[in-house]
């Protein structure tokens, strides 16, 4: 047996976005190859929601800084 | 000769002042440069004093000469005026003062000033004071800036206007002195050691309007030169106009072609500060958000693949396949089932056949001996045997009776 996932848990908060990142598209890779038991691919494609989640998450806040950064006045 | 002096007989003044004047003539005739510091002539006195003032190392000596001598045709002597003297030491027994008695005075002229600026360059150069290496870089936006100038000069005016122009925040440190004729270069030495020593000047101007070389002259003086070369902080000079080069343009650390433009060279132009920051903002914030778009467009389309998108394909293909496998499992236990029942129709068919219950219906009887085997041969029979006839209605034990019934007797 492979080993199975960890039971889906959300993704660790000190995970960087690119570790996020990259293990979004490592499950996406493995859920493509198939040959995984339903409950594997099942925990897997949680696993997978919750990092695109994650960082989706990111992207929105790095998104609100970058406006939040915004010069009040860029001609003062 | 006089006896040598002592407490006990000391020499009277004129003794003394004798051999002062024999010591002092002894120097005889010499050629002495200078700078003519002062000049008197008095109404049509037949004497004319000066004095000779040595611009390096700021000494000088009285010099007298005939009136003849100093009004000399061709011979413009002003204060200021670099000379060249014949002249012997003399010394005035009667006042005990001592002078250089000038028999020709003449003034240097301007091929001989340049040569001897050049002599002076040469030599400068050779101790390696006007080396690139020694050039320091000016300090990006001085708050203090020293300008050394003439009071209320073009020069002056022309450094503090646009320099504040560019940088309003500028302050600066003002030493305002001759800038021409004998006391230039010494005052000038002066400012720069004021302003040198004070910390809060970060960079210092020396600036000057355009003049003829003897105006610039205190320019290219050797102490001057010296002076700007031992300073800690920075020396910008802009002096006479951008053709008129003086030695203090070679040591300087950077040589403006007019006052204006050592403002340009001190202090940065605020506007155009500005707009560069402004610009740099503007190509970071741009970076900043292309590199977000390229992450969200990453991210839109990792969710959009099919695994992720549409999970339930994932267990659709499972349903499909556990149908399947039902629909087959269903035929192929519906199948196996119909073939059983067929197979029992057949052997149940088979028994009904081989099953002597048919038989023993249509009357015939089976004979079986104690041991249940079948008798086929009435050999196989003993007398008064116990057997078992089994008929269609059932079971009937009998015994073997051969005694002759008379009626067909065969055995």
């Amino acid at each position: 047996m492979t080993d199975t996932p960890s039971p889906e848990t959300a993704p660790e908060p000190t995970q960087t976005y690119e570790q996020a990142r990259e293990e979004l598209a490592d499950v996406v890779r493995r859920l493509e190859a198939g040959g995984l038991t339903l409950e594997e691919s099942l925990s897997l494609w949680e696993r997978g929601e919750a990092l695109a989640e994650l960082c989706q998450h990111w992207l929105d806040r790095a998104r609100e800084r970058l406006a939040a950064a915004q010069p009040a006045d860029p001609t003062d | 000769m006089t006896s040598p002096s002592s407490p006990e007989s000391p020499w009277p003044v004129r003794t003394v002042a004798r051999k002062v004047a024999e010591w002092i003539g002894r120097l005889g005739e010499v050629w002495v440069e200078g700078q003519v510091a002062q000049l008197s002539r008095r109404g049509n006195a037949a004497t004319v004093f000066l004095t000779l003032r040595d611009p390096a190392a700021d000494l000088s000596v009285p010099v007298t000469c005939h009136r003849d001598v100093a009004d000399r045709p061709g011979l413009v002597l002003t204060e200021g005026a670099r000379v060249i003297v014949r002249a012997r030491p003399d010394y005035y027994v009667a006042r005990g003062s001592f002078s250089l008695r000038a028999t020709e005075i003449r003034a240097v002229g301007l091929g001989e000033l340049l040569a001897r600026i050049e002599r002076i360059r040469q030599l400068l150069a050779a101790e390696g004071l006007f080396d690139a290496t020694r050039k320091r870089p000016l300090p990006f936006a001085p708050a203090v800036v020293g300008v050394i100038t003439g009071r209320d000069s073009a020069a002056e005016r022309d450094v503090l206007v646009t320099a504040r122009r560019r940088w309003p925040a500028v302050r600066f440190a003002m030493h305002n002195c001759a800038v021409q004729g004998p006391t230039a270069a010494a005052g000038v030495i002066d400012g720069l050691r004021r302003l040198d020593a004070d910390p809060t000047v970060e960079v210092i101007v020396i600036a000057r309007g355009g003049g003829s070389v003897e105006d610039l002259l205190p320019f290219s003086d050797e102490g001057l030169v010296r002076a700007i070369a031992a300073t800690r902080t920075p020396v910008v000079t802009a002096v006479g106009h951008e053709t008129d080069t003086t030695l203090v343009d070679h040591v300087a650390d950077v040589r403006a072609a007019t006052p204006t433009d050592a403002a340009h060279r001190v202090v940065p132009e605020i506007g155009e500060q500005r707009r560069l920051v402004d610009g740099l903002r503007a190509r970071a914030r741009s970076l900043m958000s292309g590199r977000l778009e390229q992450q969200e467009r990453w991210l839109e389309s990792v969710r959009s693949r099919p695994v992720l998108a549409e999970p339930q394909r994932l267990l659709a293909g499972r349903a499909d396949d556990v149908l399947a496998l039902r629909g087959r499992a269903t035929r192929t236990l519906t199948h196996r089932v119909d073939t059983a029942e067929r197979d029992l129709e057949h052997a149940r068919a088979r028994v009904a056949a081989l099953s002597p219950a048919a038989t023993l219906q249509r009357g015939y009887a089976v004979l079986q001996r104690a041991d249940g085997a079948l008798v086929r041969d009435p050999a196989e029979v003993a007398d008064d045997e116990r057997l078992l006839v089994r008929v269609a209605g059932g079971r009937l034990p009998v015994r073997v009776d051969r005694t002759p019934t008379g009626e067909d007797g065969s055995p």
